[in-house]
């Protein structure tokens, strides 16, 4: 069946590179003809907010820029306290992919609030949600810094589930990356593609319904 | 797909790079501004992609629209730049452009910041409109966005009145396509058609008939703005930015900016009319909706403008009293929509207990040496608006007073009046702060005789809306080192007694300098220099860890306020105090709380 487009919430912390992650997406999805709104309203100000990108592609015309709780296909998200913020918002066959990256909330910190007594992990994996958990600890490479690059490995992951073609994936990356980056930006996203490919063997294929 | 054949001329744009667009197509020659979030980035844009256009960052908003009127008064399609809370400072400005004659195009590009994401007030710039009888324009998105920008420089010279152009931080962070004309060549466009323009103080005479006020030199002057408005207000009717969509007979909504698409998606039977031009309304097309539906609705971000405006028509519709404004909700979504007007529809909850994240300074940031210098020598002080703010945070308390851009040295000489010089309460301010109308309190400040420490905390730009320049930085659109300004030649030529010059990241020196500047009994200024971490890439030193052996988790560095330093739960359940050597920049800061010397390099 023809994908007739999607709803995606991209979350994480200032830093994690997620504008590039939906910059980098908008272009591939503009390439195959969709029409498209993306939202980067929430994580303006200062570092140690959350950031929160609404993402739509459609063959239609896109008309609200924030999708609705519960309109959501795919929650990917950079860091675990941002996964649970989103949970929720999923439609009941919307997948989730989650990094298992913490940055302790500041207010945490602060003891303005307290820590939640559960492992997040553990409360995502058991969302009534398809989830993929990646641990960037266990992904760590000579090649790239995944701290700083898990944005496309992110990428490489996703379009593997997705079962789009590399080529014209990569080809975006290229495009889009400024030239002395390419090298490590490659070898991330061949990472993430590796991580979905093990883990979608294991799994039972569900990009086929997608 | 539809869009398949024209993708050439089709571009992904946020709402600030269409306005910015909007310009260069309406051929504007002038832009100034003043940053503020959400909409900085449209002059950052102009300057970047359209160089035919000249941009400037003004030394605040009043300046930026006093620049735009000359330039408009020059003949010259000119605009301002600012957020909501600017306009407040250049109200002053636009009140006396409004209502007297206007040359080149005059327009306002005003943000709201609806939902309060960048943390502002809760503002709405379209009662100015109402205020000074000028029209105002809300695009709801990118493509709209550089329609309307176009469509409100017509307006301006068609009706000869400054024009608000009205953008949320929806608007302009939501990127969506727009049609881009490959062959537009630029062209500055310039209209000379009034020799004189004062303000409406002389129609007011005229229109009072005031004895003598038929005289040519005055009739010259005359610009009939009401008489303006009355006739936009007409044409209004029949313009295609003013949209009826005429559906189901059940449901109607009055609405404009992005909640027109957030009541498209959630009822797609209803009938609606989509305002481009809020300000003044389409009174016929309003009835004509009125009698189409049983139910007719006003759905609009901030205030309820266009609701009180369309009741003072005569006509009733439903709006703030089924979804109240401020604090019950700061802007519509897809959902509070939903939930009252589609009763029917699934509820999802959001998983509790979820914290929240709190803003931070970066690590490594000047503001954070300050504030612990005050927090350790129990100085009270009032904050600025300037990233320093955090301070005032219940974790950090360093700032007992904070209010708008620039205040803080009148507050604290209001505050040492008062107790008769008596708790040396201090200023701490940006230098962008003291350059926009700091400046003011520090010159009253000296000439009726205060005695406050002033702590301008010059770190070389607008740090928090991400580095514009300032009158004193070493980089800018118009840059030119002999005409840097020098924040302590200033302070010395208005009078100052004490001014010192200090590095943060020597500390005892911060110390020192603010101490003594407090206890000194005189006005001073302390001058904390070192550029913002974050904007000019400092290079970083080793970073610091804890010896956890010798920790005992007092907590006392992560109220330091660093990013870098976090509690974090072990597998095992364990608390531990860590820093993030990713984030951490070696300042060296924390391990001066530090009474156990856990931190080490
Ligand atoms: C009247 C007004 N205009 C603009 C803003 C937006 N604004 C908030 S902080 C800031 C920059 C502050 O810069 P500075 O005073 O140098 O302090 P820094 O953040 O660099 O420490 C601006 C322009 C505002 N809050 N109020
Ligand atoms: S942006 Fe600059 S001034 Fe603002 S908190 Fe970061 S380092 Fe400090
Ligand atoms: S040394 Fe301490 S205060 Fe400075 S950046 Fe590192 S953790 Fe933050």
């Amino acid at each position: 069946m023809q994908d007739t487009g999607k709803n995606i919430i991209i979350a994480g912390v200032g830093g994690q590179g997620i504008l590039l992650f939906s910059n980098l997406l908008s272009k591939f999805y503009m390439k195959l003809g969709y029409e498209l709104k993306i939202s980067d309203v929430i994580g303006l100000g200062q570092r140690g907010g959350g950031v929160e990108s609404h993402f739509r592609y459609s063959n239609k015309p896109v008309l609200s820029p924030f999708i609705k709780a519960g309109d959501v296909d795919f929650v990917i998200s950079f860091e675990q306290t941002e996964t649970l913020r989103y949970l929720h918002s999923l439609k009941e066959d919307g997948v989730v992919f989650s990094s298992t990256y913490e940055l302790t909330s500041t207010s945490v910190n602060a003891r303005l609030e307290k820590p939640m007594a559960e492992c997040k992990t553990e409360m995502i994996k058991r969302s009534e949600n398809k989830t993929f958990i990646i641990d960037p600890e266990e992904h760590k490479s000579p090649d790239f810094n995944i701290s700083k690059m898990m944005n496309v490995v992110m990428l490489g992951y996703y379009a593997e589930f997705r079962g789009y073609s590399h080529d014209d994936m990569i080809q975006v990356v290229k495009d889009n990356v400024p030239a002395k980056f390419i090298e490590g930006n490659l070898k991330a996203y061949e990472k993430g593609a590796a991580i979905a490919r093990a883990e979608l063997a294991t799994k039972e294929s569900v990009s086929s319904n997608c | 797909m539809e869009t398949g054949n024209d993708i050439a001329s089709m571009q992904m744009m946020n709402g600030n790079e269409a306005v910015a667009r909007g310009a260069f197509e309406a051929g504007v020659k002038v832009a100034a501004g003043y940053p503020g979030t959400p909409s900085t980035e449209v002059m950052e844009y102009t300057h970047q992609r359209y160089s035919d256009i000249y941009c400037e960052w003004a030394t605040n908003e009043k300046v930026a629209v006093e620049v735009a009127i000359g330039a408009s008064f020059a003949g010259y399609r000119s605009l301002a730049l600012m957020k909501t809370v600017g306009l407040h400072v250049a109200a002053d400005a636009l009140g006396g452009a409004a209502g007297s004659q206007i040359n080149g195009g005059l327009v306002l590009v005003v943000s709201d910041d609806v939902g309060r994401l960048a943390g502002d007030d809760y503002n709405d710039c379209r009662h100015y409109g109402n205020m000074f009888n000028i029209p105002v324009l809300e695009p709801s998105d990118s493509q709209d966005a550089k329609d309307l920008m176009v469509k409100a420089f017509e307006i301006s010279e068609e009706y000869s009145t400054p024009v608000i152009l009205k953008t949320t931080s929806v608007t302009c962070k939501t990127t969506s396509p727009v049609k881009i004309d490959e062959n537009y060549t630029y062209e500055a466009k310039c209209r000379d058609k009034y020799p004189v323009s004062f303000s409406k103080v002389i129609m007011t005479t005229m229109m009072m008939k005031a004895k003598g006020s038929e005289h040519p030199k005055l009739t010259k002057c005359f610009n009939d703005f009401p008489a303006h408005m009355k006739r936009l207000a007409e044409d209004s009717n029949d313009a295609g930015f003013n949209k009826l969509e005429l559906n189901g007979k059940k449901i109607g909504v009055i609405t404009a900016g992005t909640p027109y698409y957030y009541a498209k998606e959630v009822l797609p039977e209803a009938s609606f009319l989509k305002l481009g031009l809020v300000m003044p309304l389409p009174e016929r097309k309003i009835r004509e909706l009125a009698e189409h539906v049983d139910e007719l609705y006003v759905i609009e971000d901030g205030h309820d403008v266009i609701e009180k405006n369309i009741k003072d028509l005569g006509i009733s519709v439903i709006g703030k009293e089924l979804w109240p404004k401020f604090p019950v909700m700061t802007r519509f979504t897809p959902d509070i929509i939903e939930e009252k007007l589609v009763p029917d529809a699934p509820k999802r909850t959001p998983q509790e207990g979820v914290p929240f994240r709190l803003p931070v300074s970066c690590a490594g940031c000047s503001h954070l040496f300050v504030s612990n210098v005050l927090k350790k020598h129990k100085i009270k002080a009032a904050a600025d608006v300037t990233c320093g703010l955090i301070g005032c945070f219940p974790h950090m308390e360093s700032y007992s007073l904070q209010k708008c851009m620039g205040s803080s040295i009148s507050l604290a000489h209001g505050y040492n009046l008062a107790k008769e010089n008596k708790e040396n309460f201090v200023a701490m301010i940006g230098d962008g702060g003291f350059w926009a109308t700091g400046i003011n309190g520090l010159m009253n400040l000296i000439y009726n005789n205060g005695q406050s420490t002033v702590i301008i905390v010059d770190n070389n730009c607008l740090a928090m809306t991400g580095g514009q320049n300032v009158a004193s930085s070493e980089f800018g659109f118009n840059y030119k080192p002999e005409n840097k300004l020098e924040i302590a030649k200033v302070c010395e030529a208005v009078g100052v007694k004490d001014i010192t010059t200090v590095d943060p990241y020597d500390i005892g020196s911060l110390e020192e300098a603010i101490v003594n500047a407090v206890n000194a009994k005189t006005n001073s200024v302390v001058i904390v220099q070192k550029p913002c971490v974050t904007k000019f890439k400092l290079p970083k030193d080793t970073p610091s860890y804890i010896d956890q052996e010798q920790c005992v988790q007092c907590r006392k560095c992560i109220n330091v306020g660093c990013l870098a330093i976090e509690s974090k739960k072990a597998k095992d359940g364990s608390v531990k105090i860590v820093i993030n050597e990713d984030i951490c920049t070696g300042c060296r800061l924390c391990s001066t709380v530090c009474h156990k010397e856990a931190i080490k390099n």
